[in-house]
């Protein structure tokens, strides 16, 4: 199982279909979550995500595309689009330090 | 007064008083209304009806964020934003949503919106207000990005 260390992202890519919705919505909140932090956050199409994505976070029914598309990369898979409990485990992990499993 | 970018959400594409049997005629209905506005060709709306078989765009608090796939995008001419209500509640796979605010982007044009959209879920008083308002100015207002105000 792929994990990193959270002084070592450097860049998360909110993955989702089009791009035009939720995980812009989501790309948002974690910017705001994430302000001061030496990290940066993208929203991408499942297909196109960044060779240089340290993690992926995405929504669970489109893990296997985003898994396809970055093979290796750290996925965090999410439900909710406000709220979830996994993001906000990844935004802790992020402010407090720690390793971030899948 | 900071003079703000409009936000790409035109005024007759707000419906306040919509009704709908199904997600699907919600959906489409959001769809028209971009439609009426010009944003989208009509194939768009099919697309729309397509991504929300795949994932919901449910994203609570009685919200639905109804929006196209990747292959639709060829089919919006600009980013525009449609803001339905239905007060009778339209059942979104088990989700009572009361409000729809449909999507068509081409760029980046909505982010500050949908941005602060988030912000109002995150804050139930806030999120009943936008659910609640039968006012258009109302819908403006609470959508308005708070760094502008």
């Amino acid at each position: 199982m792929p994990s990193i260390d959270s002084k070592d992202v450097k860049k998360i890519v909110v993955a989702c279909d089009a791009g035009m919705g939720s995980s812009v919505m989501l790309a948002s909140q974690l910017r705001k979550s994430l302000k001061g932090l030496p990290v940066e956050v993208e929203h991408t199409p499942v297909n196109s995500i960044p060779a240089d994505a340290d993690v992926i976070v995405c929504h669970a029914g489109l893990a296997d595309r985003a898994r396809a598309s970055a093979p290796g990369t750290l996925l965090v898979p999410f439900q909710l689009f406000i709220g979830d409990p996994a993001v906000t485990k990844l935004v802790s992990t992020m402010k407090n330090g720690g390793t971030i499993n899948a | 007064m900071p003079d703000a970018a409009p936000l790409p959400l035109d005024p007759r594409a707000i419906r306040l008083d919509a009704e709908a049997g199904s997600r699907d005629d919600a959906i489409r209905q959001c769809g028209e209304t971009l439609l009426a506005v010009g944003a989208i060709d009509e194939a768009y709306i099919a697309t729309m009806i397509e991504r929300e078989r795949s994932i919901s765009t449910y994203v609570g608090e009685g919200v639905a964020i109804p929006h196209g796939t990747l292959a639709g995008k060829d089919a919006v001419h600009h980013d525009a934003i449609s803001v339905l209500r239905f007060p009778g509640g339209v059942d979104w796979d088990g989700e009572p949503v009361v409000l729809c605010v449909g999507i068509a982007a081409r760029d980046d044009g909505h982010v500050r919106l949908l941005s602060e959209l988030a912000q109002i879920l995150l804050d139930p008083e806030r999120a009943k207000a936008l659910r609640e308002t039968a006012d258009a100015a109302e819908v403006f207002r609470l959508l308005q990005p708070a760094a502008d105000e």
